[in-house]
């Protein structure tokens, strides 16, 4: 047994290259998977408080990124269910007219690298499709992305529809983008604002306990 | 005689002294949305964004992609429409790659955005190579038209392109997360591709050199989180060179730097460049404008006001007090051309635009006490 500070490390420093290995000795050692997992994600935030800080760079946060899918890859067969979302189950997407995706997959990487479970839409995401998904999917949270101030008042239609259609209440809403602000958003009735990747899985696990 | 809405920016950037802020507006997201959909103001139906930025007393900036149009050579160009998208085969001896674009102009935006990036996978590498070394820049008459009719009113903001070699390809070509990817696996291929993509633009250089541009566009589009690691290694070299060139030939350089920019404004000095415009500080972006300031004394800041402060969440007395709090952090007030970050968007009220001119009035005589 041991306490997986190396596998920790290499996850900060984004070192992927011999990630998978490392992992496998831990499990061959006896160490338990969730153990195994519960440090990889300790050290993706880590990553997260660096990214928020300004201390790391989006080349950082994707080498990391790569070290965790690395990691999972040869934790899968040997963990129950195959599921690394324990945290909670997050619906996200970039809002209609908006082909933007870059903070939204920055955002998407350090909620799956901390346990969330997420299930990402992609870009141009109507709020029918929003919707549609939070019924589907149940989420807790649902994260709407917007780059655009021609696309920003969009998060408040999706809210709208959620409203429309009864799901309002079953699920938090969290936006962000360049134009957006804290103010912005909670006017259009979201309920939370995150500034970048790092913020937005300190607020989303804060949401989690919420409702 | 009256100093000209053109001259006064000019002057500026050259360090010269002018009598006030000049502020030269960007309308066209709002423009291109509300024409499109006939909701201009009754007074504005028909008119030009130049016209309308004019009537409201400021200098105007209408975006021109590039000075340079793009011939393709020893290769076939097959363009095809798949609603939405605009799809572009190219066809060469080593193979086909293609790029698919969606235009929304009618939603405000004034260039398309890449649905589908040329490069799409390392078998990719000697196709964009060939694409980028068989196409031929030439001038763009268009340019000359778009000039005439904007006169003295304001500036036609353009260069080599939207943006640099190192940013097409990132941005353009690959997109950022593909970059980083191949950076990580295969960075000897990613020089070669910057090395060709920099060859294309020294030609798209040499004409706008040529050509009766003030102001030369040398990149856009900037985040400080995707492009500060590799700044010094694949921008910086291309802003030294370019700007030998520019200011040998007694022009301007300018970057679009309406993102996040903290981290980039230490990197600034060393790239040589004159103008940074579309600056934004907060609340839309983290930076204020004395950090701006930073950038280097020899740099004109154009910019200022974030966009969201045209919004109408944002009361006219909040829009009044962030202006003049503007023109007091930036006092004495030179090499400053007042600015949006980066547009007027589409649920403003274009009477902000006049209401800038006249805080300048009031507010903004240089210098500023």
């Amino acid at each position: 047994m041991s306490d997986c500070s190396n596998l920790v490390e290499k996850v900060i420093e984004g070192d992927w290259k011999e990630i998978g290995k490392l992992t496998q000795d831990e499990i061959d050692c006896g160490t338990k998977p969730e153990e195994i997992i519960s440090q990889l994600q300790h050290g993706m935030e880590v990553v997260g408080e660096k990214y928020s800080t300004g201390e790391y760079f989006l080349p950082d946060m994707m080498k990391s990124a790569r070290c965790m899918s690395l990691a999972f890859e040869v934790l899968k067969p040997v963990v129950e269910g195959g599921s690394f979302g324990k945290l909670g189950k997050v619906v996200i997407g970039t809002v209609k007219s908006d082909m933007h995706d870059i903070g939204k997959n920055i955002v998407t990487g350090f909620l799956k690298g901390v346990g969330f479970e997420v299930i990402d839409l992609g870009a141009d995401v109507s709020e029918d499709r929003f919707a549609e998904e939070v019924m589907r999917h149940q989420p807790d949270i649902l994260g709407l992305s917007s780059l655009l101030t021609t696309t920003m008042h969009q998060i408040g239609v999706v809210i709208k529809k959620l409203e429309e259609t009864g799901l309002r209440s079953r699920v938090k809403v969290i936006a962000g983008g360049a134009p957006v602000t804290q103010k912005f958003a909670l006017s259009m009735g979201a309920d939370a604002y995150a500034e970048d990747g790092g913020e937005a899985v300190k607020i989303c696990k804060q949401l989690v306990k919420q409702s | 005689m009256t100093m000209t809405q053109k001259q006064r920016i000019l002057d500026v950037i050259a360090g010269k002294e002018v009598d006030k802020l000049p502020f030269g507006a960007r309308i066209d997201v709002w423009y291109n949305y509300h024409a499109a959909h006939d909701s201009l103001p009754a007074k504005y139906k028909g008119w030009s964004q130049t016209d309308i930025i004019a009537d409201q007393g400021a200098a105007a900036q209408k975006r021109h992609f590039s000075i340079c149009k793009e011939e393709y050579h020893d290769m076939e160009v097959i363009k095809r429409q798949d609603p939405p998208y605009e799809v572009t085969e190219f066809i060469t001896p080593l193979g086909t790659c293609s790029i698919s674009l969606l235009w929304s102009v009618a939603e405000g935006p004034w260039l398309a955005y890449e649905h589908q990036k040329l490069f799409k996978r390392p078998e990719d590498y000697p196709i964009v190579k060939y694409i980028l070394e068989h196409t031929v820049p030439v001038f763009d008459e268009q340019y000359t038209k778009e000039r005439e009719d904007m006169g003295e009113r304001g500036i036609v903001m353009t260069g080599t392109g939207l943006w640099g070699p190192s940013q097409r390809v990132m941005r353009e070509i690959m997109g950022y997360e593909l970059f980083y990817n191949e950076y990580m696996d295969r960075p000897e291929k990613v020089d070669e591709l910057m090395e060709a993509m920099m060859n294309l633009e020294r030609k798209k250089l040499d004409i706008a050199i040529k050509s009766d541009i003030e102001i030369i566009n040398l990149c856009a589009n900037w985040s400080d989180d995707i492009h500060t690691p590799v700044f010094k290694q694949y921008f910086t070299p291309w802003f030294r060179e370019a700007n030998a060139k520019i200011h040998e030939a007694s022009k301007f350089s300018m970057v679009h730097a309406d993102g996040e920019m903290r981290r980039l404004i230490p990197l600034f000095p060393d790239a040589l460049i004159d103008v940074a415009e579309a600056v934004t500080p907060a609340p839309q972006t983290k930076c204020t404008m004395t950090e701006f300031r930073r950038m280097g004394d020899h740099v004109t800041l154009w910019g200022g006001i974030p966009s969201i402060m045209f919004e109408p969440y944002v009361t006219n007395d909040e829009f009044d007090e962030f202006i003049k709090g503007l023109f007091k952090e930036m006092k004495p007030g030179y090499r400053l051309i007042v600015g949006m970050g980066d547009n007027l968007p589409v649920a403003a009220d274009i009477n902000r635009v006049g209401r800038v001119v006249e805080l300048i009035e009031k507010y903004g005589r240089l210098p500023i006490e």
